[in-house]
């Protein structure tokens, strides 16, 4: 019996570990792969693979620009909206930049996995951590113009913990990708439909309660609760925290799995 | 053993949709359309064996090969391997068009599962062997596809495999590289190390390997001495055109230089002439035993380099073939001149076949007889009459006498 719970736990553990092992074990041809993804995102250009980081950071100074210049738009609160738009923004931009680039991966890099003894299971880690590499520094940027430096540092640890938090969708989502492409036409729909149901153009205590209540069941809400907390000290309940770790423990050992189960098929699926 | 299969297959199911697939990750009794590739193998493959593995296309060699390499999971059984394994199954794969020959190289050694310090130690060798160290810095979309492959074979080839397994390929690029890339194999051949490599010249295998497997249909239909499983493919095959009805008037008729795909390389065929008692054709009339039929072949050659060979050989309307003669069988060595430029007849005097219509194709080989530079098949067509009533496909030189030796009867005079 013990011997049985010792394995069953060290399977559980092994599971959860698995994602970061692999990083671990191929952080050299993933740091190729990181490499590819700027040259194939920027080649041509003149700043190169600066281009990653001005880009959303040209964004920011533009919604800045158009909101507090041009528009003036002021809204009563604990923060100033744009602060608080920025801060949401930048973290929205992240999340969807990750998830729509994790629908295609498996079909991108198809060449490459399909004739050669490549380890899959890297390759949804892939845009992952591009994003990471991009919005790391400009949220850092962003943030320490707006609340200092120390909301800056803040903001950069839970932008880590959100990538790490993302790993089961990205899984998941090269999977749907890979064996529904009906979801790669869906998903810049779902995806804005989600930003809307988000708090990100608009604070939550601004929603009538009615649909306020419908924000439980939004847990990129409660990540930007969680940041918008971290950042600008707006009121966050514990549980929205822990309801992020529940459901990110219940997800990645089922999206590890079946992606493992699933490589015999993605091989000879294109 | 360097080797095992044990009841190795492979299937390919076929789903409705991505929802029946997806579906399938849960339940494994999930209805789908099931292709068996290859079906149950069992075989153990020894150190140092040089194994050739013949078949039609779509017969199981390439899966049986990716399987091996690791790149297919088997449907059932395991297949076992001791010591490192190399695979040259696509050269390339994940290349990059923007990115330097430097990176690609990093990138193509991490992709193929080399350390990053063996990648660092072994560069030098890498990009001496493909001769490409002027352009290393520069993206591999200005290398021509020539460089390109040499890049990618130098790099896959670049670490010191146990096993090498290599998909239809046995020299890359062109000219002078494709006999380094062959020369590289043959080197693994010599210190020792396990070969697998599927082919569709029969020459090769029965040059090259110490052991041939034939697949069909995903089956293995036999295991053994190249020479001996070469012969019962052929005669299958033969009979498997005879079946269709195809005969060989039906391939496409090539003519010199026709491997080198209209790129100009250092060794090639630069004429092939054929002439039937002095007149010369594409289509000449033979009679058995009489005529004189003869083969001028010219050609060019890296003066630098080891002489060519010359081969010639006569098939039949079927393909089989039927004749051949080489210099190097015959030990006849090519005198070129400065420029490499050389030239040689072949003559056969009271030509020995009988009646029937027979090609003749023309090889230009390395110095060792092992590697095709260039080739012309069906250069001529010969059709061949007689006045006997002989039967076969060739007159032997023959004596007959009675008890008494030394009383002899010869057509041959």
């Amino acid at each position: 019996m013990n011997h049985d719970g010792r394995s069953f736990f060290s399977r559980v553990f092994k599971t959860y570990s698995a994602p970061f092992l692999t990083l671990i074990d191929h952080r050299n041809l993933v740091y190729r792969l990181l490499r590819r993804e700027v040259v194939s995102r920027t080649s041509g250009t003149w700043l190169g693979g600066l281009w990653l980081v001005a880009q959303p950071a040209l964004q920011m100074g533009a919604f800045w620009f158009l909101l507090d210049f041009v528009l003036k738009v002021r809204s009563p609160g604990q923060v100033a909206f744009l602060d608080y738009f920025l801060t949401a923004m930048l973290a929205w931009l992240f999340i969807s930049e990750v998830l729509s680039r994790s629908l295609n991966v498996l079909s991108e890099f198809s060449p490459i996995y399909q004739r050669t003894v490549f380890p899959v299971q890297v390759l949804p880690l892939v845009p992952l951590l591009m994003g990471v590499m991009i919005y790391l520094p400009v949220m850092g940027g962003v943030v320490w113009l707006l609340a200092g430096w120390q909301a800056a540092v803040s903001s950069q640890w839970l932008l880590v913990m959100l990538a790490v938090w993302l790993i089961p969708f990205c899984y998941l989502l090269a999977l749907l990708g890979l064996f529904f492409r009906e979801s790669r036409q869906v998903f810049p729909f779902l995806l804005t439909l989600l930003m809307y149901l988000s708090p990100v153009l608009y604070q939550p205590e601004a929603l009538p309660p009615g649909l306020r209540s419908l924000m439980i069941w939004n847990p990129i809400a409660d990540w930007l609760s969680v940041i918008q907390y971290a950042v600008h000290g707006l009121p966050m309940e514990p549980v929205q925290a822990w309801g992020l770790g529940a459901l990110w423990m219940l997800l990645l050992p089922p999206a590890w799995v079946v992606f493992r189960r699933a490589e015999s098929q993605m091989r000879e699926e294109l | 053993m360097s080797i095992r299969l044990e009841h190795l297959s492979k299937s390919y199911r076929h789903y409705r949709s991505g929802w029946d697939r997806a579906r399938a990750l849960f339940h494994s009794s999930m209805q789908s359309s099931e292709r068996q590739v290859l079906a149950p193998l069992t075989l153990d493959i020894g150190r140092g064996e040089v194994v050739g593995l013949i078949g039609v296309n779509g017969a199981g060699k390439s899966t049986l090969l990716k399987l091996i390499a690791g790149t297919l999971r088997p449907s059932t059984g395991v297949a076992t391997h001791e010591g490192r394994l190399c695979a040259l199954l696509e050269l390339g794969a994940g290349f990059h068009p923007e990115m330097t020959g430097r990176e690609n190289i990093h990138l193509a050694a991490a992709v193929g599962g080399q350390k990053s310090a063996d990648t660092e130690r072994l560069f030098d060798s890498i990009v001496d062997f493909a001769g490409l160290r002027a352009v290393i810095d520069q993206p591999v979309k200005t290398y021509s596809s020539g460089m390109m492959m040499r890049l990618a074979f130098s790099v896959a080839t670049a670490v010191d495999p146990d096993i090498l397994i290599l998909d239809e390929t046995l020299s890359v690029g062109d000219g002078v590289f494709a006999r380094k890339s062959f020369e590289r194999i043959m080197g693994f051949k010599e210190a020792g190390k396990t070969i697998l490599f599927c082919s569709h010249s029969m020459y090769q295998v029965q040059a090259i390997c110490n052991r041939a497997l034939w697949l069909d249909q995903g089956h293995l239909r036999m295991d053994g001495d190249p020479v001996e499983v070469i012969a019962a493919y052929n005669e299958f095959m033969e009979n498997q055109n005879a079946q269709a009805g195809s005969e060989g008037l039906a391939l496409p008729r090539q003519g010199v230089s026709a491997s080198s795909s209209g790129k100009e390389q250092l060794t090639r065929l630069r004429a092939v002439e054929v002439s039937v008692d002095d007149v010369s054709g594409t289509r000449l009339a033979v009679k058995s035993g009489q005529s004189e039929v003869s083969i001028h072949v010219a050609y060019a050659s890296d003066a630098g380099g080891h002489a060519p060979c010359v081969a010639v050989m006569l098939v039949s309307a079927s393909g089989r073939p039927v004749a051949s003669a080489s210099t190097l069988n015959d030990r006849v060595s090519l005198r070129r001149d400065v420029r490499g430029n050389g030239e040689v007849w072949l003559r056969f005097a009271r030509f020995p076949l009988l009646q029937g219509c027979y090609w003749i194709h023309v090889f230009l080989l390395s110095e060792q007889g092992l590697m095709v530079l260039d080739k012309a098949r069906m250069v001529a067509e010969l059709v061949v009459s007689q006045e006997t009533l002989e039967q076969g496909v060739v007159t032997l030189p023959h004596l007959w006498s009675d008890s008494m030796p030394g009383i002899v009867t010869s057509p041959q005079g």
